[in-house]
């Protein structure tokens, strides 16, 4: 008996691992190409398979030739500040949703989740010319808005489900303490609400990180652009440094990794909990 | 709790995130609904006006029948594809095995990458001569299913699918893992304990434990199906002629490459009501369980 | 209140006095060489203006594409742009986008630029385009294996014939081409039409005023289809970006690739040297000879915001010592008729167009942009259907017919 649990447990674990290296099969390709030099890949016939010779410098080159340095400045500047808005501003929205019965409820969430849908190249005319006009364009707070903005219907919806969740109880004993609406909001739901924050924080992260339309629609100035925008660039009038570019964004795809591994515990828990009450 | 001297805190609460939702996301789609009536090209100071002239356009259009034939293949391999292997990583990589959180996060790395990266790597995956795949199907002996993977218009859509979901697949299993957490474990027990066998727990108890999490996953599936535009763009650009085109990726060229503005327009009102449909019938879904 | 007004007045008067005149150019040249020499002529355009302040911003090369026209139509315009010369200039100065550089020319613009450069960079009378560089296009080929094939250079149409023929039976791929973007089947349209048909026709083709379903037209479409069926052009090129199908002629295995001047950007080092070119073959020997040579350069928006400086900048970048450094520093063929060809490779460029009789911008240049996309679809589908040649030219006629009504 121990012996047949012993080996269906091994045979699942092999399984795994080749399900997952399987898997990662274009994440290899792109380390390997990181590594190679150009001539070696114009002159291969196989691209994809591994390096002939380690050429570490394309690190150092991205970091530099493609101005990582700025650009990385840039992306932390346009996404820390449009996750920790939108979320304070979906917040109020999903409290106000959650915790009162009144007629336009229904209405103004499917307002919200609507625009969740929406395909968002339709917007791009429309926003831009609006944040021209509001000498907004070019602008870190243009882009910084627009984000916090979009990403309200989600996050909207998202935080009004998990907090549905929230015993009324508790609120009940607050009030009895004398606590108002706004101190009910930012003593009670907001905190329990904190596991369902950090979710939404991970996803709205990696989402915005890595923004690549929005980004190039709304800022113009070289000193502006996150790493995304600066990844293109790479990409010549012709030719693509096509080692370069791997390179550059397997830097750029660490901050986003990281910050899952950090989270991963209440973005595990956090997605439960709305997804329960959806 | 309201009384009716207090009917305006809701609303107070709202007003942030609905003014910035409105002025941002709301008045932007009233504009493009505008612009879809004009033949506008985007750069003009003025703007004609031509009905539904755009529209009838469109219906003749055979680049927007293949865009939604082809959006509709999306929709189609999105649900039935990542959903379940999303469902199959999720639960063998949630068995206890040493490895399995190393094995979570490098299943989830597909997402960190940038789409430029992914479409270029999969480009050189499907070249027709010394591509990955038609390398190993040769090795392998299945040198009859070697094709040009972007090339053939009838094979293309697909091969940039499988491209897309693999990248969806990871989404996807993170919302069954987060799921998965919330399935009884005691239940689990009871059950193997009354002598139900693994597939009898899987139906009965767990698939049902998983449904939120199956809403929402099937959910996010269709809208990113119907949305699709990196995976196209980058890889193919709707090509070749336009063949593997999807309704945004047409959008775009027009609006932008061909300097027909009202004309994307129009198709962007079109892809707004398809997807607004399944919305509709979202919410139908999700507000019934509330009651 | 009045120390109100007094510190008002203070302020602007700091504000005035501290503010530089500020110059923004957004460029396409995103390429590193490219890059670096262009901030390089930035730089030494800020010592000699030492009042002025420089932004370049850059962008990738699609990208531009897309935002121009938003850039364009906004007030907020960069003052100076990176841009083509020919059709897709014109395109924006015949809407009143852009701003006429005349001025910048005491003694004309053909002080400066060969005659035949001015219908490229002109709209009616006016001059709204600087070029500053230039390449041209021909046939590359791998020196070595036509060497080791015994094949010369062909001259005509049938020698063409016979080298593909041969390069074939002796399991080489005789015409590299990576059509997944299109524009390289754009310029296999030009080549045979221009050998074909002449450039008066081919001006006209471009400007949309001939029927896609012309007998004219469906003959470049026979040449085509010789090579076509006899198999001489790659198999799956629509999967390859032109890059890719380059690796092909590096590698050995193909012979020949119709391609513009930066191929050789790109050839690994050990393989440059191999890499050569020969016009295209003549056709019709009735017909002159004409090339494209695709003209870069520069436009002022006329939403820009400081117009003056801008044309201070242009005049900079048409002169000769910023054009001598450009091309030197890239290989390249500088606009300026002052400039001297920088290396053997440029000079062989410069001498075969100077033997020719005309020049075109290139397909995607030199035809309205929406045209342009749908013909070079076509073109695609046609090289791999080629017996949808018919409906292939009606559906573009129609096309044509509603762009040009």
């Amino acid at each position: 008996m121990k012996n047949r649990k012993l080996s269906i447990r091994m045979m699942f674990y092999i399984l795994s691992l080749l399900i997952v290296i399987v898997w990662l099969i274009p994440f290899f390709i792109t380390t390997f190409t990181s590594l190679k030099s150009m001539d070696e890949i114009m002159a291969s016939t196989s691209w994809w398979k591994p390096p002939q010779q380690l050429v570490w410098e394309n690190f150092a080159n991205s970091w530099e030739q493609g101005n990582m340095k700025t650009y990385f400045r840039n992306t932390f500047i346009i996404t820390v500040p449009s996750v920790i808005g939108t979320l304070f501003v979906s917040s109020l929205g999903a409290f106000s949703l959650s915790f009162y019965k009144f007629k336009m409820s229904k209405i103004v969430l499917i307002i919200f989740v609507a625009g969740m849908l929406i395909p968002f190249q339709m917007l791009l005319i429309p926003v831009y010319k609006f944040s021209q006009q509001t000498g907004l364009y070019d602008t870190f707070q243009g882009v910084i808005l627009f984000h916090v903005a979009f990403q309200l219907g989600f996050c909207t919806f998202f935080l009004r489900n998990f907090m549905i969740g929230i015993p009324k109880s508790i609120f009940e004993s607050a009030k009895m303490d004398g606590a108002n609406d706004f101190t009910l909001y930012r003593k009670i739901a907001l905190p329990l609400s904190l596991p369902a924050m950090a979710a939404l924080g991970i996803l709205e992260f990696t989402w915005i990180w890595n923004d690549y339309l929005w980004a190039l629609i709304l800022l113009q100035s070289d000193s502006l652009k996150p790493v995304t925008l600066g990844l293109v660039n790479l990409q010549g009038q012709w030719v693509t440094s096509w080692n370069i570019i791997s390179a550059a964004s397997l830097i750029a795809a660490i901050v986003p990794l990281v910050v899952f591994l950090l989270f991963q515990r209440y973005f595990i828990d956090g997605l439960t909990v709305g997804a329960v009450k959806g | 709790m309201l009384t009716k001297k207090r009917w305006w805190v809701p609303w107070a609460f709202l007003a942030l995130p609905l003014i910035m939702y409105i002025i941002w996301v709301l008045v932007p789609i009233g504009r493009t609904f505008i612009y879809s009536f004009s033949s506008w090209d985007g750069l003009s100071k003025n703007i004609d006006f031509i009905g539904l002239d755009n529209f009838r356009m469109l219906f003749g259009d055979r680049i927007f029948i293949t865009a939604l034939m082809n959006n509709i293949k999306w929709f189609i391999l999105f649900i039935i594809i990542p959903v379940p292997v999303g469902l199959g990583f999720a639960m063998l990589l949630d068995m206890k095995l040493p490895g399995s959180k190393l094995f979570k996060t490098l299943v989830y790395l597909p997402m960190t990458l940038s789409f430029v990266v992914i479409g270029t790597m999969w480009s050189w995956i499907y070249e027709p001569q010394y591509g990955a795949l038609n390398s190993f199907l040769d090795a392998i002996g299945l040198d009859f299913l070697i094709t040009p993977w972007l090339s053939d218009p009838q094979v293309v859509t697909f091969s940039l699918i499988f491209a897309a979901i693999w990248r969806q697949i990871p989404y996807v299993m993170v919302l069954f893992l987060a799921g998965l957490k919330n399935v009884s474990k005691d239940q689990v027990e009871a059950a193997y304990v009354d002598g139900a066998n693994a597939w009898q727990r899987f139906w009965n108890i767990i698939l049902p434990a998983l449904r939120p999490s199956m809403i929402v996953a099937v959910t996010v599936s269709i809208i990113d199906s119907l949305r699709a535009f990196d995976i196209v763009f980058v890889m193919t650009k709707g090509g070749p002629f336009h063949s593997s085109t999807v309704l945004a990726n047409f959008m775009y060229i027009e609006a932008f490459n061909n300097y027909r503005m009202g004309y994307g327009s129009a198709i962007a009102v079109i892809q707004f009501a398809i997807t607004f449909g399944f919305i509709i019938l979202y919410l139908l879904n999700v507000m019934k369980n509330e009651e | 209140m009045k120390k109100l007004t007094l510190t008002l007045t203070i302020l602007t008067l700091v504000l005035f006095v501290f503010s530089a005149r500020t110059l923004v150019i957004n460029s396409y040249m995103s390429d590193p060489a490219p890059k670096e020499v262009f901030s390089k002529l930035v730089a030494d355009f800020e010592e000699m203006y030492p009042e002025i302040d420089v932004t370049v911003n850059t962008f990738a090369h699609e990208d531009f594409k897309t935002l121009l026209r938003t850039w364009l139509g906004s007030n907020n315009a960069p003052d100076v742009v990176t841009w083509f010369a020919g059709e897709r200039m014109r395109y924006f100065a015949e809407k009143g986008f852009l701003e006429p550089l005349d001025d910048i020319f005491p003694n004309g613009f053909e002080e400066e630029f060969p005659e035949a450069f001015r219908t490229a960079s002109a709209y009616q009378d006016n001059i709204y385009f600087i070029p500053q560089s230039w390449y041209w296009w021909g046939v590359y080929y791998n020196k070595a294996v036509f060497k080791d094939l015994g094949l010369e250079i062909p001259k005509t149409w049938n020698e063409f014939m016979a080298v593909n023929e041969t390069l074939k039976e002796n399991g080489k791929i005789p015409m590299a081409i990576g059509t997944k973007f299109l524009w390289t089947a754009g310029g296999w349209f030009d080549y045979l039409n221009m050998r074909i048909n002449g450039i008066e026709f081919h001006t006209e083709f471009t400007a949309g005023k001939v029927p896609f379903t012309d007998p004219r037209v469906k003959k470049v479409f026979e040449y085509w289809k010789e090579m076509v069926d006899k198999g001489y052009f790659i198999n799956n090129h629509s999967a390859y970006s032109w890059q890719e199908a380059a690796n092909r002629l590096f590698t050995g295995e193909a012979g020949m690739y119709l391609m513009g001047q930066f191929i050789k950007d790109v050839a690994p080092e050990n393989v440059k040297d191999d890499i050569d070119f020969f016009r295209f073959p003549i056709i019709d020997s009735n017909v002159g000879v004409y090339e494209d040579t695709p003209i870069d350069g520069f436009m002022v928006p006329k939403n820009a915001k400081n117009i003056e400086d801008a044309k201070l900048f242009m005049k900079y970048i048409a002169g000769k010592e910023s054009q001598q450094y450009f091309a030197d520093e890239l290989g390249r063929l500088a606009a300026n008729k002052k400039v001297t060809p920088p290396d053997a490779h440029a000079q062989a460029g410069m001498d075969m167009i100077l033997e020719s009789d005309g020049v075109m911008q290139f397909f995607d240049r030199d035809m309205d942009p929406e045209m342009a996309n749908n013909a070079m679809n076509g073109f695609v589908e046609f090289m791999m259907f080629p017996n949808r040649i018919d409906a292939i030219l009606e559906n573009l006629e129609n096309i044509r017919q509603r762009i040009y009504n």
